[in-house]
């Protein structure tokens, strides 16, 4: 970690405290989502053009309202690294032929959730990194099907409630590593963040920006209607998400994993678990510490091999 | 113009080459593979300049497809069957998109069981999806109607995916005479595309394809991707002039053989229609006033014109390759709405469902056919529908399954 | 108007050969319609190709039921009722057998009574079978007497473009040769009598009867009833094993055999089950004492004219 490379954000202060994405949009109120991606969007910037998957952001723009400064296009849960493409492919033929000018040209950027992400969307995109395609994939994970409801997804967490894994252990599944899928197809870059900690966050949208090819912004985010919990308490989940080292920020690049931000004395996952009504279940009526058991062993298990 | 032997695979790729398109999503199915390995081919021999991108999907092939189309390029791809199938999400979310582009479809019938062979079940499901379709007959057709089809897809009026569809293995894998055109003159016919404010560019920003709330703001979408397709009826007739003029060939919305002083006409759709005009002729030499009518447009489906031209007539025998099950030929039920309680319209419009997954219809069949209308016409009866299926072909799936140990107790004939 | 039919296998070259028809007849002013029938393209399987020619456009569509002229280039499928080589042949068609055979051998084992003709050939080596097609190309070409000999040599010219001049020379070679040798027969392809709608046999339809599910859906129930089907026709050169020279390895041919057409026998003999042996000689490449040699399909003929045990069926 001796070459730290130039940036321009290295406090809260260096952020923009003006925002480009605009407001009035149909997201809940305190969604972790559209905090990540407004965050993103300050630093990606208005010279874009967001290929939006089905999921919560389909609402983003609602006629004749946008939020985007820039372009937007939506296109189908399945298929929105396609999407980028074409669009991609159709603006390098126009600079080639000489038919647009330079500066029309624009950051191709995929939105998708984590349904699409992790699930219904894993083949176009793996396949869009098999092509090298010049594009940053934004996924805003709340780990569920959240747009209709928190059904869970490929993305849900071990022992998680949601309305399709109502009963008193939750979800049986574990959270499916998309970082590692994504990793394992040799990327330009790959990155976890989360809207609550933005200084992390705009150094690797920064850096995304400086390279090119595949790109993946992976940002955790916390849903008051999903998860259930008092919006307020949004960026304090995310925080303790961090704390408690459930959500290891970290980011691939030239073949390697580097954690950017290594919580020193992590918090038990308590502390995550119990702000958040989809684990109730582990604390009432009793504490099922088998289960909190199984959840912290996974954390101490993962943070174990991290050796930076 | 040079004139060479062309399968309808090859046609279409010319189509492509000459309409000069820029960008081609890909996925390869049979019968339409050759058609982007010829364009691959091209491609690499510098003969056409274009960027060919192979993607994992059609699904992904039309959303890739479209994305290109509405940042300004003009777009080809090609598909059939199982993997329209695949796309038909986009395949009616693109024509929301106003995306104009043309995909060739190379029907084949629909699983299961899988084949090989034509049918229109394929193509028909994309029916309602605000694409364009023009079917096709000859070689030649596939060729011409790619080139009009970009015009058609192009026009301001219009703006609209136009599929251009054409038989597996009856046109695919069939070399036939086909006119090539120059480019030159293509050039001067097609124009550049002009994709006026409907682009993306950083300077000009656009959200494209967003949700509406409400009924009434998306009736109106819907309805105006409606009227656009309903404006390709004229646009084509346009467009078929303009062509004739230039290239010598004519193209009507309606293909019409001999049918102004029939009392009796078939009616059907794509490769098959030749076989029917073969019946014609035949049927003629012996006296019967009989021709056919072929919808090169199934949508927008030309209702008036079929008015028009069935006005008095005795009988129509409307065959279907295709089948919708519990209900019968599309064609048939279309072609029904467009003619119920008008005045002079023919009192006998039977159907006839064949040619599935390749089936033949021989010419024999086709005389029954006809014959069977007139004497429906005789006693003033309309026939039950018909599938055309012999004694023999049943004996035959009777073989096949004893061979495939299916116990045959309990069906009537040979209990 | 001409209806022409060729039989043959795949990889003997049964589309180009009926592609350089077509093109021969457009090149003497004629509107032609050609095509290729095969379901899955397999090599060595029977395929077959068709060409119409005529002076005015060609409305007709499809398979040739009614041929004027069909051309066997494999003469093991003569006589195989699955290729449908023989489907309407008619008095008034003429076959053409690439064989060594005489006509009147053919007429009488196919039991025809219609113009029989053979074409003598060398035998070819296992790597030459795709000049099977070339070979009946120039034959029908001159039994039809409407293509010159220059015509055809265009023809072949333009179809094998992308060949080298040896392929070109070699396929023009064996074209001319059969061209030369059908001499006699020039012009004797007669066009058909078209189908009068006065005068034609009904198609006896029916209606579909209604069949329970566990009749009519696509469900085959029975195990490995596909020994059914003899792909030894797909053979045109069988391995055959000399047993002095087999080491009773037991196991090298009959596991590496993709079609498990080889199997040991009780005393441990490897046994080629001839019915089903596609002809790819994997076990001739694999056998560690070159103990299995190839041989002609016709030569093996002779010698062993049947297979009875066939330990595959068996099973």
């Amino acid at each position: 970690m001796n070459d730290k490379p130039v940036t321009l954000y290295r406090h809260m202060k260096d952020l923009p405290s003006t925002h480009l994405l605009g407001s009035g949009t149909a997201m809940c109120s305190g969604c972790g989502g559209l905090e990540a991606l407004h965050e993103i969007y300050d630093i990606i910037g208005e010279k874009s053009l967001y290929v939006n998957a089905a999921g919560c952001m389909t609402l983003l723009s609602v006629y004749p309202f946008t939020p985007f400064r820039g372009s937007w296009l939506y296109t189908a849960m399945a298929s929105a690294a396609a999407g980028a493409q074409g669009v991609r492919d159709a603006l390098d033929i126009l600079l080639e032929k000489k038919q647009m000018k330079a500066d029309e040209d624009m950051q191709v950027v995929v939105l998708s959730g984590d349904g699409s992400a992790y699930g219904m969307g894993l083949s176009a995109t793996s396949s869009a990194m098999e092509r090298n395609l010049d594009f940053i994939y934004i996924c805003y994970d709340n780990e569920g099907y959240g747009n209709t409801g928190q059904q869970y997804s490929g993305a849900t967490p071990h022992a998680a409630r949601t309305s399709t894994s109502k009963g008193s252990s939750g979800f049986r599944g574990f959270k499916k590593d998309l970082f590692s899928i994504w990793a394992a197809h040799k990327p330009t870059y790959v990155a976890t963040v989360i809207g609550s900690e933005p200084v992390d966050l705009a150094r690797k949208i920064e850096k995304a920006m400086q390279l090119k090819g595949p790109r993946l912004i992976l940002a955790l985010s916390p849903c008051p209607t999903g998860w259930d919990y008092d919006p307020q308490d949004s960026v304090e989940i995310g925080k303790l998400a961090v704390k408690t080292g459930i959500w290891p920020l970290k980011e691939y690049v030239d073949g390697k994993v580097r954690h950017t931000k290594l919580p020193k004395q992590r918090l038990s996952v308590d502390e995550y678990l119990k702000r958040q009504g989809r684990f109730n279940h582990l604390y009432q009526p009793d504490r099922n510490d088998k289960l909190i058991n199984e959840i912290q062993i996974d954390v101490d298990d993962y943070w174990s091999e991290v050796v930076e | 113009m040079n004139r060479v032997l062309l399968t309808g695979n090859g046609a279409a790729a010319w189509g492509a080459r000459l309409a000069q398109a820029e960008y081609i999503p890909a996925f390869p199915i049979t019968p339409q593979t050759e058609i982007i390995e010829t364009l691959a081919q091209w491609i690499d021999q510098d003969k056409m300049t274009a960027r060919l991108v192979t993607l994992e999907s059609e699904h992904s092939m039309i959303t890739a497809a479209a994305a290109a189309a509405v940042t300004g390029v003009r777009v080809f791809s090609a598909t059939s069957s199982q993997g329209l199938l695949y796309a038909m999400e986009m395949i009616y979310t693109v024509s929301g998109w106003r995306a104009p582009f043309v995909l060739v479809n190379v029907s084949r019938g629909l699983a299961s069981p899988i084949t090989l062979e034509p049918d229109h079940n394929d193509v028909l499901a994309a029916r309602d999806s605000g694409c364009l379709q023009i079917h096709c007959s000859t070689c030649q057709e596939v060729l011409d109607n790619t080139l009009i089809a970009y015009r058609l897809a192009e026009d301001p009026r219009v703006r609209l995916p136009v599929i251009v569809n054409l038989d597996g293995f009856y046109l695919s894998f069939t070399r036939e005479p086909v006119l090539l055109p120059e480019i030159e003159s293509v050039k001067n016919f097609i124009g550049e595309y002009n994709p006026e404010n409907m682009r993306f560019r950083a300077h000009e920003p656009m959200s494209h394809a967003v949700a509406v709330l409400g009924g009434a703001p998306y009736s109106y979408f819907r309805y105006q991707t409606h009227l656009a397709v309903e404006n390709g009826l004229a646009v084509y007739d346009e467009l078929a002039k303009e062509f004739e003029q230039q290239f010598g060939r004519e193209y009507g919305v309606i293909e019409n053989y001999f049918a102004d002083d029939a009392d009796y006409v078939f009616v059907m759709m794509d490769s098959f229609a030749t076989k029917a005009k073969d019946a014609v002729d035949k049927l003629r030499a012996t006296g019967w006033a009989i021709g056919l009518l072929r919808p090169r447009l199934i949508r927008p489906f030309p209702a008036e014109r079929f008015r028009t031209l069935l006005s008095g007539k005795k009988a129509v025998a409307v065959i279907d390759q295709n089948i919708s099950m519990g209900m019968g030929g599309v064609l048939h039920s279309e072609l029904c709405t467009a003619l119920y309680g008008q005045p002079q319209t023919p009192e006998i419009v039977a159907s006839f469902i064949g040619g599935l997954g390749g089936r033949d219809i021989t010419v024999e069949e086709f005389f029954e056919i006809a014959k069977s209308i007139r004497h429906a016409d005789e006693i003033n009866q309309t026939p039950s529908p018909r599938l055309l299926y012999t004694e023999t072909e049943l004996r035959e799936i009777r073989k096949l399954q004893s061979l495939a140990n299916v116990k045959l107790h309990g069906f009537g004939e040979t209990s | 108007m001409y209806r022409i039919r060729f039989h043959g296998r795949g990889g003997q070259g049964m589309k180009t050969a009926s592609r350089i028809l077509g093109t021969a007849f457009f090149l003497e002013g004629y509107e032609v319609q050609d095509a290729p029938r095969y379901g899955a393209e397999r090599r060595g399987a029977p395929i077959f190709a068709y060409v119409r020619a005529a002076k005015q456009t060609i409305h007709e569509r499809g398979v040739i039921q009614q041929p004027d002229l069909v051309i066997i280039a494999d003469e093991s499928l003569a006589s195989v009722s699955s290729a449908g080589t023989l489907i309407g042949i008619d008095k008034h068609c003429v076959l053409l057998i690439v064989s060594n055979e005489s006509p009147e051998s053919w007429k009488h084992r196919l039991n025809l009574d219609c113009t029989v003709l053979t074409l003598a050939y060398e035998q070819l080596d296992i790597h030459q079978i795709s000049y099977a097609g070339i070979v009946c190309t120039g034959a029908a070409a001159r039994l039809t007497g409407i293509i010159s000999n220059e015509t055809l040599q265009r023809a072949i010219k333009q179809e094998l473009a992308a060949f080298d001049e040896s392929v070109v020379a070699n396929n023009l070679h064996q074209a001319l040769d059969a061209y030369k040798k059908m001499a006699e027969h020039e012009a004797c392809v007669q066009k058909s009598q078209e189908i009068s709608a006065d005068n034609y046999q009904a198609p006896e339809w029916i209606t579909l009867p209604f069949d329970d599910a566990n009749i009519s859906a696509p469900a085959i129930h029975a195990s490995a009833n596909s020994v059914q089907i003899k792909t030894g026709l797909w053979r045109s050169f069988r391995p055959v094993i000399d047993y002095q020279h087999c080491k009773h390895c037991w196991w090298i041919c009959s596991t590496y055999c993709p079609d498990g057409a080889i199997n040991v026998d009780d005393s441990g003999q490897p046994q080629i089950d001839y019915d089903h042996c596609k002809g790819c000689m994997v076990c001739v490449a694999q056998c560690p004492s070159h103990a299995i040699s190839i041989i002609p399909e016709q030569q093996a003929e002779v010698a062993a004219p049947e297979v009875t045990a066939i330990p595959g069926d068996k099973r």
